[in-house]
């Protein structure tokens, strides 16, 4: 399980009132939500643990290194209804041409985007269960941080860092890392790794 | 007993304190009143820089769809009707129905992309692939999120959907540059479908991280762009 808190180092993403910046935040909220999955027994990567900002692709190739891993990255929004919780996961991307079996970087989500949308789902029931307003169903965005990721993935963003005290925010920890836990642990059983059909009739896993 | 030039002194200073204290709401208005005047320079110098898309008062009013944020649905667009004087001719028409979008709507809570931010340049390539220039303002000053970036590109795919059918899909540039993305979340490095009749140019189909090679027309639009800016 890779967890990406995002942003970091000199990009400190979103800023809002009290002096709160999206990056400390998602901190807290990756390592609440580690926690949480290490009590459900999975092993959990962070992308990042202190205050640097790895680039896109690095923290994709976390998740592209392990085999059968699932990728979550975790955003504060500057907008959106306090209090709510949303989950992203990119829209239809066409089949890729090429013969080589390779996937190729810029298309890595393709042959998981099944996988992502039910992870998404699956998280997204639970978010909405716990966060009032909080949409039932998940949404399409072209995430940057998700096409080149080849594994299961999906964007969580939490509204917002325009608060009116940082409290509100840090209330929310506990049922974010849980969501996360609980849509996980329904998804691990039916998460098979999908295979590329390469030239000649094989595939590769 | 106290020395009489002490109590002239004393008398002095008090009426200074008092004519200070008078005059300094008066100096702090007028300071307000030089500090927005040079705010309001600067924007109107950096707008007359840009290039505007020429209205000709010879062109029809025409009634175009804008899709603005939605009020009461959080994260949704919502057409809006709206008369403009509209050229035949594709890029000008869709450089005027871009500049409407930036200047928003009345109820400003429902724009979608930053007040200051300008369209710089807008081409359409012979394939049906519109290239649209935004100033850095279109990054620096959206807020932060994937909600909101993305509300911001679906405002611009929409309404030039509605109002521009020539133009298929659109690449977004950055003051003349690629981005990765808008604000760090979405991504810009693609190049989006705008008209459901592109079967082609769909989302990651033409994926172009920096760096990478572009397609023909696009980096010979790319270029013009880059030198116009350095000009």
């Amino acid at each position: 399980m890779v967890l990406d808190p995002a942003h970091g180092g000199t990009d400190p993403g979103a800023r809002g009132t009290e002096g709160i910046t999206e990056s400390d935040e998602v901190l807290q909220f990756a390592t609440a939500t580690k926690r949480a999955l290490e009590a459900q027994g999975f092993q959990v990567i962070l992308t990042r643990e202190g205050n640097d900002n790895p680039s896109f692709d690095d923290r994709s190739a976390r998740a592209n290194a392990q085999r059968g891993a699932v990728f979550i990255t975790l955003h504060i929004a500057s907008t959106g209804l306090t209090g709510t919780a949303r989950v992203y996961v990119e829209p239809e991307v066409p089949a890729s041409n090429n013969i080589t079996g390779l996937i190729p970087w810029d298309r890595a989500q393709a042959p998981f985007l099944t996988l992502s949308r039910k992870l998404g789902d699956l998280v997204q029931q639970e978010l909405s269960k716990r966060f009032k307003g909080s949409p039932d169903t998940l949404q399409t965005a072209p995430v940057r941080q998700l096409r080149t990721t080849a594994a299961p993935a999906i964007a969580v963003e939490i509204s917002s860092v325009s608060v009116k005290e940082r409290a509100e925010l840090d209330r929310m920890v506990p049922g974010v890392a849980e969501a996360i836990a609980r849509g996980l642990t329904e998804f691990r059983p039916t998460y098979v790794v999908p295979t590329i059909p390469v030239p000649g009739g094989s595939v590769q896993p | 007993m106290t020395p009489k030039w002490t109590v002239w002194l004393g008398g002095v200073l008090l009426a200074a304190v008092i004519a200070a204290a008078l005059y300094f709401p008066a100096l702090r208005r007028r300071v307000n009143q030089a500090k927005e005047l040079t705010e309001k320079t600067a924007e109107q110098a950096r707008r007359e820089l840009l290039p505007v898309a020429p209205v000709s008062t010879g062109d029809p009013k025409a009634k175009v769809i804008m899709f603005w944020g939605s009020r009461g649905q959080e994260g949704e667009l919502l057409p809006v009707t709206v008369e403009l004087p509209l050229s035949r001719e594709p890029v000008l028409r869709a450089k005027q129905v871009l500049n409407t979008l930036l200047a928003g709507p009345v109820d400003t809570e429902s724009r979608t992309l930053p007040p200051d931010a300008a369209l710089l340049a807008f081409y359409i390539l012979p394939d049906g692939t519109g290239v649209a220039d935004f100033s850095d303002e279109i990054r620096t000053s959206i807020p932060s999120g994937i909600q909101s970036e993305q509300l911001a590109v679906e405002s611009i795919l929409r309404t030039l959907e509605a109002n521009v059918p020539q133009v298929l899909r659109l690449k977004i540039l950055i003051h003349g540059q690629e981005a990765d993305t808008l604000a760090g979340h979405v991504d810009l490095t693609q190049l989006f479908r705008v008209n459901a009749k592109d079967a082609a140019g769909t989302q990651l189909d033409n994926p172009s991280p920096p760096g990478s090679k572009l397609p023909g027309p696009i980096r010979k639009a790319v270029e013009t762009m880059r030198k116009a800016t350095k000009r």
